[in-house]
């Protein structure tokens, strides 16, 4: 019953050798937009890496998952924007003017303060999803449920940001002038520097995420899964142990949206938009939830197939997604990933046809069928 | 005074009283035989000790802790262990990862997010593969064991917890004889070394391992004493175990 698929040392080597071929990337092409548009499918790997963490590993089917990217991506703008700003001569960001506000925003004055704007841009949506989340697996909402609170609360706040048209320029969103400053230097989008950005948080939180799902807490969430009840008789306190896994995946998601912005230099209403976090789930459903790797893969695939071929298709390429999404949550539950466990699974048992529990198995095939 | 005492338990779901002015007092390392009708409160009775459900009244102690307003995991925490009537394990996961996951000696989840190995695992799977004989199926996905198996691991599961007081909804349900053979084994062994609460309806399985039987009918308790003195009292053969004609 060994499959290579389920051992840990393969799959660290497999992680590393994605990683590797990563870096590689911008020593074979110093051509500045793809390594920008690669960049970018870094932070959508993030992405998929949340989704797989939240929905994968815990069972929580979150389709707001624009809420965290989205207040994150604002955070990061925000930012930008104050340091494009004179805090003495010239401190109101000019979209203000033009909504006729004569002084800076309470909510904007942190962000002046360029550490705290960071902070702030992955600590609030954190937070957010702590209360949040506790609200509701307190109240031991799950499944389909799950799906709609967070898909209503993505949209509440998408209404909200364009709503607020003073403070956040509403549809037309924030544009900061200048590329993010970092310790007096400027990371150029296009440049190299800002890939290995993107590849370093990549990096980072795709291990992290791994070893959280090898650990003791990774093995209850992936329990509470399938059965929330049984876990709770075990004597571990559910809620929180979701509040914890919805909040880790928040936290991630805030800064795929940070690097984004850095990437874009534009942050609008489209970051919370809700086709965007089905789509984040798609990735992850494609490339297999279960599968930290398969969801980020799923991810390249998907957005570069857009990338691509949705030149080709325009319209017909959303109707290829779907139907492609169609069928492989039809015959292939657990993803891409699904796949490649169960071939390497009948490789494993056609290698070693016979192993030690064989025979007792026979035995106990004939009390089942009694029974 | 018992480990486990029950005063005048009420629950009632709408106006319809389950559960009426129960009580009942478990002593320490004896197995106990809830039996009764279908109706009659038995898993309902579970239910309450266990946290899953609130009682309308009554208390609920462990020896002299009031535990009636605690949480399931609270409970759990405090030695109670459950085996569901549906076996309840985590079908897609290792019978190894079942085990491990049900070791819950350490639960909170800021402390299980660095820990890989935890102290004694081990030695505790060991120990209880051992006893349910599961010991060369750990690598197994226990959504494909027998229905014996699922049992056996799920009270393997409970053990791993390390619980004072088990209560086992049916542990043999729809066993075969075999199995059901393997089973009075586990927990005549267990039962020098915990308190066992058992619902079950096989009398024959009944007779093998209680030392006290309690009779229950329409959420109240009918009779209690040993299985001999159950079998010959007439109202519990009137409410439940049927005259000799059937």
């Amino acid at each position: 019953m060994t499959n290579l698929y389920h051992n840990r040392s393969a799959q660290w080597i497999v992680y590393a050798l994605m990683f590797a071929f990563l870096a590689a990337i911008p020593l074979i092409t110093n051509d500045s937009f793809l390594l920008n548009q690669f960049a970018t499918y870094g932070v959508y790997g993030m992405l998929a890496v949340s989704i797989s963490l939240s929905w994968g590993f815990g069972g929580i089917l979150n389709l707001g998952q624009g809420i965290a990217f989205g207040l994150g991506a604002y955070g990061m703008g925000m930012t930008m924007q104050m340091q494009s700003q004179d805090p003495v001569s010239n401190p109101i960001p000019p979209f203000m003017l033009n909504n006729s506000l004569d002084h800076l925003p309470a909510l904007w004055s942190p962000f002046q303060n360029t550490a705290l704007g960071f902070i702030l841009s992955l600590a609030v949506p954190t937070i957010f999803y702590v209360f949040f989340g506790s609200l509701m697996f307190r109240a031991r909402v799950s499944g389909p449920f799950i799906a709609i609170m967070t898909l209503a609360m993505l949209t509440a706040l998408y209404t909200l940001i364009l709503d607020m048209q003073p403070y956040t320029n509403g549809a037309n969103g924030i544009a900061p002038p200048a590329p993010l400053k970092l310790l007096g230097a400027e990371i150029d989008p296009y440049s190299v520097a800002s890939y290995w950005i993107v590849y370093g948080a990549l990096l980072f939180v795709t291990v992290a995420s791994k070893l959280i799902t090898q650990s003791k807490f990774g093995l209850v969430t992936q329990a509470l899964r399938s059965d929330p009840e049984r876990v709770r008789f075990l004597g571990y306190n559910v809620a929180s142990y979701e509040t914890i896994v919805y909040a880790l995946s928040g936290l991630i998601a805030a800064l795929a949206g940070c690097c984004l912005v850095m990437l874009v230099q534009y942050v609008s209403p489209a970051q919370l938009d809700v086709n965007f976090s089905i789509g984040m789930v798609i990735w992850a459903g494609i490339g297999g939830r279960f599968s930290l790797i398969g969801s980020m893969l799923g991810a390249f695939l998907i957005q570069g197939g857009q990338s691509y071929l949705g030149d080709q298709f325009l319209a017909t390429w959303l109707l290829l997604l779907g139907g492609f999404f169609i069928l492989v949550v039809r015959f292939l539950p657990k993803g891409l990933a699904g796949l490649l466990e169960l071939s390497l699974g009948m490789i494993g048992a056609h290698m070693q046809p016979k192993d030690a529990s064989r025979p007792q198995r026979g035995a106990e095939a004939t009390s089942k069928a009694e029974a | 005074m018992g480990v486990l005492n029950i005063h005048n338990l009420c629950k009632s779901f709408g106006g319809t009283s389950v559960i009426n002015d129960f009580s009942l007092e478990v002593t320490e390392l004896t197995l106990c035989c809830l039996v009764g009708p279908n109706g009659a409160g038995k898993t309902t009775t579970m239910d309450l000790i266990t946290g899953r459900q609130k009682p309308t009244s009554g208390q609920i102690l462990l020896r002299s802790d009031e535990i009636t307003s605690l949480g399931e995991h609270e409970i759990a925490r405090l030695g109670i262990g459950r085996k569901f009537q549906v076996p309840a394990v985590f079908r897609d996961l290792s019978v190894r990862q079942n085990l491990e996951v049900a070791y819950s000696r350490e639960v909170s989840p800021f402390k299980n997010l660095f820990s890989y190995r935890p102290s004694g695992l081990n030695q505790k799977l060991e120990e209880i593969l051992t006893i349910t004989g599961l010991g060369g199926r750990v690598e197994t996905e226990a959504g494909t064991l027998s229905h014996g198996e699922t049992q056996w691991l799920e009270i393997g599961m409970v053990l791993m917890q390390n619980p004072e007081i088990l209560l086992l909804d049916e542990p043999v349900a729809g066993m075969t004889e075999g199995e059901i053979e393997k089973t009075v084994g586990i927990l005549n062994e267990l039962k020098r070394t915990h308190t066992l609460i058992v619902v079950e309806h096989d009398m024959a399985f009944v007779r093998e391992i209680a030392d006290v039987v309690t009779v229950m009918h329409m959420g109240a308790l009918l009779a209690q004493g040993s299985i001999s003195e159950m079998e010959a009292n007439p109202k519990v053969r009137e409410v439940y175990l049927g005259d000799p004609e059937d």
